[in-house]
């Protein structure tokens, strides 16, 4: 493992069985998030971002199954642990994952404190006075309003509701912070209310590392290092940001940046691209690439051999065309 | 002129002993011409969508008036009336989940139109394929189906053949492509540009993305808690905002060939 | 849809309530037509209990308790599924053209709702029924029919007033369909659980209110019905005299008709409520 990476994932595979076999929303991926980094994972409904955050952290149940590949987090192989030590020593303590749900997973009879208790109890035993002082530290070293504390979730807003959570899922420290669109069901202020904390959790080294998981890709330039761009299971570009956004290399990516709707004038420019089709149902991908039939530039090549993941300039692109085989 | 909203205004009133009143939509006028695109920009709460829903006579105002083509809209009278109303204006509504009755087949959403259009037999059939192929979907793929079979994206665009096979003078389209997936929103976009060349069609897009209200709208409208605090062409609100509301908005959105400063 | 039904029939409950109801009806229906003796014929000896030629004995006038049990059955979901069909109509029309319509309309009928549900049915009853010389059944499922419905109309009003603000009825509208249709087509198939259920728990409470009118003397004047046999049981004392195999067997019918009623609600209930929200 490079002395730079945090977490590295490699060949992992995850799939779901259904009735009719193996949905392969997770397959064959790699993955390294560097110390430090803040990077975004972009792609459509259906490229299994979703599914492959919930793998990185190995929290896969039926039906989804983890069936091969190594994670290794901080030196330690997550992927070979039982649940068991995942729960004592990995969630929530070197990875917290908020998923796109949480806004309403939080139970109505509680208030923020009790949560907070509840998360801090499960990992040290500690007076209740104790925990309170913490709780009331982090919150303003946060920017938030500590009577929050204090209340129940309905008495918050949507925006306070996902900063409260996010800052309880980071009160032990995580390594790694795993956020699912946080954001998709804010308004617009708000949204820069909570990317903003995520900005300062990572400056004052609350948190070491992020990941973003998003459809819009405007926010990953904004507050992403590197963008990891993921269609039909697989990942088919990845690199700094500025490299993928601006020369990209896959002709996917290119599409979606060529659909980014900002109000500027470089839009209208450019005008809205759009390729026909959909993406493959994961039940039975194509053989070769599998953006090949929505492809326009394709070789013959593409539609029989799944492109590598290879090293083109300054990201990694997984694309025939551009690695210029066959 | 196509239409004249003036001083539309509704309040609510609600609670069961301590009565509230919401003033959802504060004193909204604006006007719209033929083959012209507007945009009525807020966020959730903003009185937009309650606004359509009065200019689509499916809620009554409290006071004000909407006039179409000359004429009083909550004056008319009768089913028939109504129907040459509904034949003129039409919508997209935003939820493409609670706008389809779960117990029918999508077809019927598409069915339902001609009759206010008129068609018959076979060329209804022809007229539903065409409409479908134009939003981008197969007709073997969603005719048949019931709503929950389908994605919010073929939804949403079903939604949308709907107003394509009607042709209506003006539709109000809540947000049309929220639901869709990036690589096929200019499509849509193209489909409502050709029902406004070929057909002087004129669209109000309610939505929270001024985004898409910059780079589709001919004026664009901001409205915040029920009332529109600024109009202007796209340029003007981006470049010379006047009002708080609308320099916030344009400093929060995150942009994409610029940065943030300080993030 | 064929798919409903196999859904439904996975349901244990449902199983297990379907099969004792239709159990009684096929039982009572065929049984009283294929059961040579007459119910009110005196073919023996009295007050006898249950032996190979009496299968449950006879009453007081000699008669057969078996055929009286099968007829009166018959008779007594008669006058429930009318009773029943009365009240959900009632409930039904006023329900429904309260909660579309709302305004003054829906206060005016609110109004005469809550009269009705106020009104002590059972003295209704009671003074409809005395004043009445003859009863026959169906006069009896009006009786019960007219005063049952007010529970109804409002749970269906409430129905139709969540469902109205929905927006799929909004398509509809612009469709340019008459109210009338816009009901029939979009708002009735989604409240049809609910009218199922209703009908359901209307069928069973007709059938304890005919119980227990005729128990006292206030039934069908001519004819047969569970009430009636026990009816007859409570003022021969049979319990007091023990002749079990006289009250037993319709109080046992009844509370398992009703039972299986009442169960068959929940079942419906269990099996509508996700579905409802969306799928």
């Amino acid at each position: 493992m490079k002395s730079t990476a945090l977490l590295e994932a490699q060949a992992v595979k995850a799939y779901y069985s259904t009735r009719q076999g193996y949905i392969k929303a997770v397959d064959n991926i790699d993955l390294i998030i560097d110390k430090g980094m803040t990077l975004g994972v972009a792609g459509e409904s259906g490229c299994g971002k979703s599914t492959l955050m919930n793998t990185l952290m190995m929290n896969v149940k039926p039906p989804l199954h983890f069936l091969e590949g190594t994670i290794v987090l901080d030196g330690k192989v997550i992927s070979k642990m039982k649940i068991s030590e995942l729960k004592n020593d990995v969630w929530g303590v070197r990875i917290s994952l908020v998923p796109q749900s949480a806004l309403n997973a939080l139970m109505p009879t509680k208030r923020i404190i009790d949560f907070i208790k509840d998360v801090i109890r499960h990992h040290t035993d500690v007076s209740d006075s104790e925990i309170a002082s913490r709780a009331r530290k982090r919150f303003e070293e946060l920017n938030l309003p500590v009577d929050s504390l204090s209340m129940y979730p309905h008495e918050l807003s949507g925006g306070m509701k996902q900063r409260a959570i996010i800052a309880v899922s980071t009160l032990l420290n995580p390594r790694l912070l795993i956020v699912d669109e946080p954001t998709s069901a804010l308004d617009v202020s708000t949204q820069k209310q909570v990317l903003k904390m995520l900005m300062d959790l990572r400056k004052t080294g609350i948190i070491e590392s992020m990941i973003f998981v998003t459809h819009d890709i405007a926010i990953l330039r904004q507050i992403a290092d590197s963008i990891t761009i993921m269609y039909a299971g697989k990942i088919v570009e990845s690199g700094p940001t500025e490299d993928v956004l601006f020369n990209p290399k896959h002709p996917y990516t290119l599409s979606l940046t060529s659909s980014v709707v900002t109000p500027e004038p470089e839009v209208r420019e450019r005008g809205l691209a759009s390729i026909p089709g959909e993406p493959p149902d994961l039940l039975d991908p194509p053989e070769g690439c599998r953006f090949y039939p929505r492809c326009t530039k394709s070789m013959s090549i593409c539609r029989s051999v799944e492109p590598p993941l290879k090293s083109e300039g300054a990201q990694l692109v997984a694309c025939h065309i551009a690695s210029g085989d066959g | 002129m196509l239409l004249e909203v003036k001083n539309l205004t509704k309040v609510f009133t609600v609670g069961l002993f301590k009565r509230r009143e919401i003033v959802a939509v504060d004193d909204v006028s604006f006007n719209a011409e033929p083959a012209e695109f507007i945009s009525l920009v807020g966020e959730s709460g903003s009185g937009k969508t309650t606004t359509a829903r009065m200019i689509l006579k499916l809620l009554p105002p409290t006071s004000g008036e909407v006039i179409f083509e000359g004429k009083d809209v909550f004056g008319l009278k009768g089913i028939e009336e109504s129907r040459s109303y509904y034949k003129s204006v039409h919508s997209i509504f935003q939820d493409p989940y609670a706008a389809y009755n779960p117990l029918h087949k999508i077809d019927r959403v598409l069915n339902q139109v001609f009759k206010l259009t008129g068609h018959s037999g076979a060329e209804r059939d022809r007229l539903v394929k065409e409409a479908l192929k134009e939003v981008g979907l197969r007709h073997e793929d969603v005719l048949g189906k019931f709503p929950h079979e389908l994605s919010g994206g073929q939804r949403q665009r079903i939604m949308v053949a709907r107003c394509y096979i009607l042709k209506p003078k003006l539709i109000l389209a809540d947000e049309p492509i929220s639901m869709i997936d990036a690589s096929t929103k200019a499509s849509i976009l193209r489909l409502f540009s050709k029902l406004r060349d070929e057909y002087k069609t004129s669209v109000i897009f309610i939505t929270h993305d001024l985004g898409l209200a910059y780079y589709v709208s001919d004026e664009v409208l901001i409205m915040s808690e029920g009332s529109i605090v600024e109009k202007g062409s796209p340029d003007d609100i981006m470049n010379r905002p006047q009002h708080p509301y609308t320099k916030k908005l344009r400093e929060d959105i995150p942009l994409f060939y610029r940065k943030w400063p300080g993030f | 849809m064929p798919q409903l039904i196999k859904d439904l029939l996975r349901i244990k409950k449902l199983d297990a309530s379907l099969a004792i109801f239709i159990g009684i009806i096929l039982t009572s229906v065929l049984g009283s037509m294929l059961y040579a003796t007459k119910p009110l014929a005196i073919v023996g000896p009295a007050e006898q209990p249950p032996s190979v030629e009496f299968p449950l004995g006879t009453d007081s006038w000699g008669r057969d308790l078996l055929a009286l049990l099968l007829a009166g059955t018959k008779n007594s979901l008669r006058i429930g599924v009318t009773a029943a069909l009365i009240s959900l109509t009632i409930g039904l029309v006023i329900g429904v053209t309260a909660g579309f319509k709302g305004g003054i309309i829906d206060s005016a009928l609110m109004l005469v709702t809550d009269v009705v549900l106020v009104l002590p049915s059972i003295l209704i009853m009671m003074l409809v029924a005395a004043y009445l010389r003859e009863r026959n059944p169906f006069y009896v499922s009006l009786i019960i029919g007219a005063t049952g419905w007010p529970w109804v109309a409002r749970a269906i009003r409430s129905q139709i007033m969540s469902l109205k603000s929905r927006e799929f009825m909004y398509l509809s509208k612009m469709a340019g369909l008459k109210d009338v249709r816009i009901i029939i087509e979009d708002l009735l198939p989604n409240m049809a659980s609910y009218i199922a259920m209703a009908f359901v728990l209307l069928m069973s409470g007709a059938m304890i209110a005919e119980a227990g009118l005729s128990m006292i003397g206030l039934g069908v004047t001519k004819g047969v019905s569970l009430g009636i046999i026990l009816y007859w049981a409570q003022i021969l004392e049979s319990v007091r005299r023990g002749m079990w195999w006289w009250f037993g067997p319709p109080g046992a019918v009844l509370v398992a008709l009703a039972a299986s009623l009442l169960l068959m609600s929940t079942a419906l209930d269990e099996y509508f409520s996700p579905r409802l929200k969306g799928g």
